[in-house]
């Protein structure tokens, strides 16, 4: 049925290869995309938020007013806490004890997410003008976001903790048990390489192990929510739902290390 | 001018593709409106304009993904040679014709895309893939004859 002449396979070989020598060994075309693109999805984003402020203008409301409860709990218990923290730095300086460095954080605006269903990634508005370089962590104020794999100069693109390309070292808080969260495509992590005797159980809490070279220790991932046993019956995996919330991630802070 | 015009609903669509509002993701699921839009300019432009514009909606969805590879860049380009092909052989006047061959070419696309994020050594629960190759290929498909009229109105 398909017979394509000699010439038409030889010119599409041909337009082939100078596709992939221009995409895969040139970053340039991926940065002026990037750059062109900016703005209008800058746009967009702020559109959308507006719309969406319109749209569920009720459900706002109602939520604001619960926040505002909750900020002034949360005001009063800051107060007490305040005394807390004053009384704990008067300790450790008496103590001794080296201050651990503060992590400087950047925060960023999501303006666009991945284009296709088969990765999990968005693309943030500040890049290596505000010091973001490739591999760094980035969260939000829930819990582990995922970390930067391209940085151009005014934007990145930050690679999702549920996309199946991204592994996490982690560690189960309460029995400190070892294994790798890594993303499914769907709305819930894995955690495998668990022995069949993990100390591991519905509800616990999953954070980042200190094993990890990306990301700092004890950023939190999320919660165990099912454990199960994988096929060869060696191991154990249990299902973790992330702490972000990641289909409608709309801020995130970048860690400067 | 019309070759202009083509350019910029390129744009616009990938505009839209990536700023696709989550509440119209079914599980995190999104119309691939670029694939529609190469294939659907085999049908209304002569094949080298065609595949030079899928070839470019391709390298367009690829610069904005993860992965290093350009496949997206090369499965674009089979893909609307195949339509083309396939356009010559049998009638693709008929809307239900052009339907079925966005929702095989769909299925084919997101397979490749599957297997190749597979053979990279992710794990995909089998559930998981066979969800998001069945939603976002109908999902593309459910789109294609808004994207169709558009180019029928761009050709005109």
């Amino acid at each position: 049925m398909f017979k394509p002449s000699r010439k038409t396979i030889i010119s599409f070989i041909l337009i082939v290869c100078a596709v992939f020598l221009i995409s895969a060994f040139s970053p340039f075309f991926r940065n002026s995309a990037q750059k062109t693109f900016k703005p209008h999805l800058t746009l967009i984003d702020l559109l959308k938020r507006e719309c969406a402020g319109i749209i569920f203008y009720h459900r706002n409301m109602v939520e604001l007013a619960s926040l505002n409860n909750e900020a002034e709990n949360l005001r009063r218990r800051l107060f007490d806490l305040r005394e807390v923290e004053q009384e704990n730095l008067r300790l450790k300086n008496l103590l001794n004890f080296k201050q651990k460095s503060p992590l400087r954080l950047v925060s960023a605006r999501v303006i666009a997410s991945s284009p296709d269903s088969w990765s999990s990634s968005v693309i943030i508005d500040k890049g290596r003008h505000s010091g973001i370089r490739r591999g760094m962590a980035v969260i939000n104020a829930q819990g582990l976001v995922g970390r930067v794999i391209e940085s151009a100069e005014d934007n990145s693109k930050v690679l999702l903790i549920n996309d199946p390309g991204q592994g996490v070292s982690s560690i189960v808080q309460r029995s400190r048990q070892e294994g790798l969260v890594s993303g499914t495509l769907g709305a819930n992590l894995i955690m495998r390489y668990l022995p069949d005797d993990a100390q591991i159980a519905v509800g616990d809490i999953i954070i980042t192990s200190e094993l990890s070279q990306v990301y700092p220790k004890g950023l939190l991932v999320g919660r165990v929510i099912n454990i199960g046993k994988e096929f060869s019956g060696l191991s154990r995996y249990a299902v973790v739902k992330p702490a972000a919330e990641l289909s409608s991630i709309e801020e995130v802070l970048v860690i400067i290390p | 001018m019309k070759k202009w015009l083509i350019l910029f609903v390129l744009i616009i669509l990938a505009t839209l593709q990536l700023s696709w509002p989550a509440l119209l993701s079914f599980f995190n699921a999104k119309p691939d409106l670029l694939l529609i839009f190469s294939l659907s300019l085999v049908f209304y432009f002569n094949f080298k304009f065609a595949l030079a514009a899928a070839i470019l909606a391709g390298l367009l969805k690829d610069a904005f993904l993860p992965a290093g590879m350009a496949i997206n860049t090369l499965l674009f380009g089979v893909w609307s040679y195949l339509t083309f092909r396939l356009s010559s052989q049998i009638s693709t006047e008929n809307n239900y014709v052009r339907l079925s061959i966005i929702l095989i070419i769909a299925v084919l696309n997101n397979t490749a895309l599957g297997i190749q994020s597979l053979s990279s050594g992710n794990y995909i629960p089998a559930g998981i893939f066979l969800r998001k190759l069945i939603i976002s290929s109908v999902y593309t498909t459910a789109f294609s004859p808004l994207v169709f009229k558009l180019t029928k109105r761009i050709a005109a």
